[in-house]
């Protein structure tokens, strides 16, 4: 009845229908997105209590600590928003929100996994753009901006030096990960991240091994986490570009940051690691390439731990001069490798 | 070798007449008393001729009832004799002046802002005499004068005068209030002198430039204080250092207590190094009141200062790297972890984990417990292996290293002149080292090397101090095994300790560098003077130069690796 109804509808006015069923989508899709951060930054902080030896969060919501999570939520929500007198105040207070929606945009044409009906592999995606793995590349380049916005507009010094390491450091290494994504494309033969995924008879990682560690480099210093975090380098410039944030805009500023990690793991193990390709496995064989999927990304996801518990920080000329003087002739020499191995395959 | 008694009789004849009193005792130590107008000419004849390239530092002391100051000059030697010498300038209280050594020593220019804020006492010559310790509103009081009678009961909330500049923001002032004026403690006006903020600001050049606070509260700071530096880009210009934030005068507090009164408040200079500042001033007490520990006080006290040094260079190196790295970089927390078996070690002996106030004069307080070997020889098993194995990591580690190698590097010929100590110097390739150098207690009958390092950048000094743990061990297994049963307090030690009139100057290996104690008897209960010289106020004074040029991130790479300790510097 209601089924009937929705169809007769749709085929009366598509262009609502649309309209409709995207917002409903953005909806879903926003939502699951921050509770999966939310959990990321639980297991960020129990995976690090155990790589040093300690516990973690381990008092609210049982011996485990999963409530922790909703508390200082609650609490960022809750702490007073200050502004600083000197700040520009339009851009200061934009720049959190610019920071989450453009985390948003990239989230919109990425797949989240498949699922298998009547034998048929359906990706879970919103947006199944043609060019998605060009646009998610673009889209990320933007978060850059959202951070030079927040520097630059909290009429601070530390925010200052931190906005302008962040555009210096996106400049390097925009390009050779632009390159890496080029060379997977041309391996593919598509920018689709669902026909990549499918290409992926051989994960790329194997077939292109330097291109994959120029990827995973650059994505970690796209992300911002250590050994490449000097926009925020608190032990220099004290938090960098978000010196100045307080109460939820902080908190939104914290959030992007781990939810710009899920995404970009979830891009690395789409483009590099198979995405959710993997052998079928027999009673649930309809959300078994989920499970594949999630078994990679948690992976990904510990190891970006991992590597943040254990390496000391790059300085900002080093990061700079490892992008332009060594991954960017090493992207373009893959991006040769992914020519010829993909012309003779085709 | 040159002895302190071929040392005086050489100043004799090269200035007949200028060395008033002279006495060499202990028989490293050469005390001479200075006509006023020759200490410059002796100082550098000293220091050309003698080798005494090594200017330790100065202590002030206020003689109200001779109306007189007098001004100890410290000096002594990298390496090349073991003598040091003590030279007193005396001059009249009313009109202090005295010659400045900062044209000899570069490292003089702290010691003698020092005196000349708390004394009043002023160094002709002395090219930047600003408010160093004291904040600017207090100049002019001179507190460490014995007249100096302490402001009206109130305190500094009342005190401060508020007032909104222009730009909004709110200054505060301490002017002196008409209360203060009334009781004579302060002066009317006060002396006015460029603050630091007017003094760094005029060395902004360009529209690119700009100053950058790290500081006084900042990740980066062990302890308050301020580190300012100009930038311009990524790139330091020129750095400024202002101490003073957290002074407690100590000094002057301890001139207040009996003599057993002052031990825990030698703990309270570094909590890092406690058992060593305790060393320090009962080794100076015990040189006035001329008694010694019997030997196995002596085992027990280099047993927790090796102890001590180890957790120390632990908790140093690990928040070191905390600042290269993050928060949560990992090795720190297992350095702390390993920290923990060392400090149980102590707590057992001592009863307390941090401020153990543990020597006493002419002894120890307690005798190690039973099991105590077996419990420290695991300890120690287990701090070699994890050492070995922390080198190992970070010689691996190629971003330790391209972050460390070559960053701040001191020359040997620049680690003396700036005149640090400790590790940094050793790491200059410069073996000084007080166990050697002066040898106290019975550090002359143990066996271990004075760890150097070529190469004097921040690597290097955390190699130095890692490598210096491992020796900690070997010298803390050679006491064991030699700790002989006896007594652990000296006999005949008075309850009431009351030294003979007279001057003593003990100094001993901190962890972090050269720790001397210059204590003044009247023959009261009280000392006259006590005068703490610590390593890192001497680290302090050699940042700023060491941190031009480098980059932003390289400041906390070489500030950290000097292992410093705010408390210290403002005594």
């Amino acid at each position: 009845m209601v089924l009937s109804a929705i169809t007769e509808f749709a085929a009366q006015e598509p262009k609502i229908y649309g309209l409709v069923l995207g917002l409903v989508a953005a909806a879903i899709l926003a939502s699951v997105i921050n509770v999966v951060a939310m959990l990321l930054v639980w297991l960020e902080r129990k995976v690090m209590g155990d790589f040093q030896a300690r516990y973690g969060p381990n008092r609210v919501g049982g011996r485990w600590g999963v409530l922790q999570l909703g508390a200082d939520a609650v609490k960022l929500f809750t702490k007073e928003d200050i502004i600083p007198r000197g700040a520009d105040k339009p851009v200061f207070v934009w720049a959190p929100i610019v920071a989450v929606a453009t985390t948003m945009l990239v989230a919109g044409a990425l797949p989240f996994g498949a699922v298998i009906i009547d034998g048929k592999e359906i990706p879970l995606v919103v947006a199944n753009m043609d060019i998605s793995a060009f646009y998610i590349e673009a889209a990320l380049s933007i978060m850059a901006i959202s951070a030079f916005m927040a520097g630059w507009s909290s009429n601070n010094k530390y925010s200052m030096l931190g906005a302008f390491r962040g555009i210096a450091r996106m400049i390097a290494y925009e390009v050779p990960m632009g390159v890496c994504v080029i060379s997977v494309a041309i391996m593919a033969h598509s920018l689709n991240v669902v026909e990549i995924v499918q290409a992926q008879s051989i994960w790329f990682a194997i077939a292109q091994p330097i291109g994959f560690v120029i990827f995973a480099i650059a994505l970690i210093t796209d992300l911002g986490r250590m050994p490449f975090d000097q926009t925020e380098a608190e032990e220099e410039i004290i938090a960098g570009y978000n010196t100045e944030y307080s109460g939820i805009r902080f908190g939104l500023l914290y959030f992007q940051e781990y939810i710009v990690m899920l995404l970009g793991s979830i891009l690395l193990v789409h483009l590099y690691l198979g995405g959710w390709n993997g052998p079928v496995i027999p009673v649930i064989s309809f959300i078994s390439p989920m499970i594949w999927f999630f078994m990679k990304l948690i992976i990904v996801l510990v190891a970006l731990i991992w590597v943040r518990v254990s390496l000391p920080r790059f300085r900002i000329d080093q990061v700079t001069d490892l992008g332009w003087k060594i991954l960017l002739p090493l992207s373009m020499v893959n991006l040769a490798w992914a020519v010829v191995v993909g012309l003779y395959f085709a | 070798m040159t002895t302190a008694n071929d040392v005086l009789s050489a100043l004799q004849s090269a200035f007949p007449g200028v060395v008033e009193e002279a006495k060499v005792s202990p028989e490293r130590q050469l005390w001479a008393t200075i006509k006023p107008d020759k200490i410059v000419d002796v100082c550098k004849y000293l220091r050309d001729n003698h080798n005494f390239d090594h200017y330790s530092g100065a202590a002030g002391v206020d003689r109200i009832d001779e109306g007189l100051f007098e001004v100890t000059e410290l000096l002594a030697s990298h390496g090349a004799h073991q003598v040091v010498a003590l030279l007193k300038v005396k001059t009249p209280r009313d009109s202090p002046s005295v010659k400045s050594l900062t044209g000899l020593y570069w490292n003089a220019n702290w010691y003698e802002r020092e005196i000349w804020e708390m004394l009043g006492i002023n160094f002709e010559g002395h090219p930047e005499l600003y408010p160093l310790l004291l904040s600017d509103g207090l100049m002019g009081a001179w507190p460490w004068r014995k007249d100096y009678k302490g402001y009206p009961d109130y305190n500094t909330a009342d005190r401060a005068i508020e007032k909104v500049n222009p730009e909004g923001y709110t200054d505060y002032s301490f002017s002196p209030t008409k209360a203060e004026i009334e009781a004579g403690t302060v002066p009317y006006e006060r002396p006015k002198y460029p603050t630091f903020r007017e003094r760094e600001e005029a060395e902004i050049k360009g529209e690119s430039e700009m100053i950058l606070h790290m500081g006084p509260q900042h990740a980066v700071v062990p302890g308050p204080f301020l580190l300012d530096i100009l930038v311009d880009g990524e790139r330091v210009k020129k750095a400024f250092l202002d101490v003073g934030y957290i002074h407690k005068g100590i000094e002057k507090i301890m001139e207040n207590r009996t003599y057993v009164q002052g031990i825990p408040i030698t703990d309270r200079l570094c909590y890092m190094a406690a058992i060593t500042n305790n060393e320090a001033y009962c080794g100076a007490v015990e040189r006035l009141l001329g008694i010694e520990a019997p030997e196995r006080a002596q085992y027990i006290r280099m047993i927790l200062q090796e102890l001590s040094r180890i957790q120390s260079h632990l908790l140093g190196t690990g928040e070191f790297l905390t600042l290269i790295a993050s928060a949560v970089y990992s090795p720190f927390l297992f350095m702390i972890i390993d920290r923990e078996d060392i400090l149980s070690c102590i707590e057992s002996v001592t009863g307390a984990r941090i401020n153990h106030s543990f020597v006493r004069f002419g002894g120890v307080r307690n005798d190690l417990p039973d099991g105590f070997k077996d419990m420290t020889l695991d300890a120690l098993k287990m701090i070699r292996q994890k050492t070995e194995e922390y080198k190992e990591l970070f010689l691996s580690d190629s971003i330790y290293r391209k972050r460390m190698e070559g960053v701040g590097v001191l020359s040997p010929s620049d680690a003396r002149r700036l005149g640090v100590s400790g590790p940094p110097l050793r790491a200059s390739d410069t073996p000084y080292d007080m166990r050697r150098e002066d040898p106290y207690l019975l550090y002359k009958d143990m066996d271990f090397d004075v760890i150097t390092r070529k190469e004097g950048d921040s690597k290097a000094r955390v190699e130095v101090r890692l490598d210096e743990i491992l020796e900690s061990c070997y010298i803390i297994e050679q006491c064991l095994d030699q700790i002989p049963d006896g007594p652990i307090m000296a006999e005949g030690v008075p309850k009431r300790i009351k030294p003979n009139p007279g001057e003593a100057y003990y100094r001993v290996e901190d962890h972090r560098g050269e720790m001397g104690f210059f204590v003044v008897s009247d023959g009261s209960e009280k000392p006259v003077k006590v005068k703490a010289r610590g390593p890192v106020y001497a680290y302090f004074q050699a940042l700023p130069p060491l941190l031009e040029g480098v980059y932003i991130a390289d400041v906390v790479a070489i500030a950290g690796s000097m292992d410093a300790c705010t408390s210290e510097v403002d005594r």
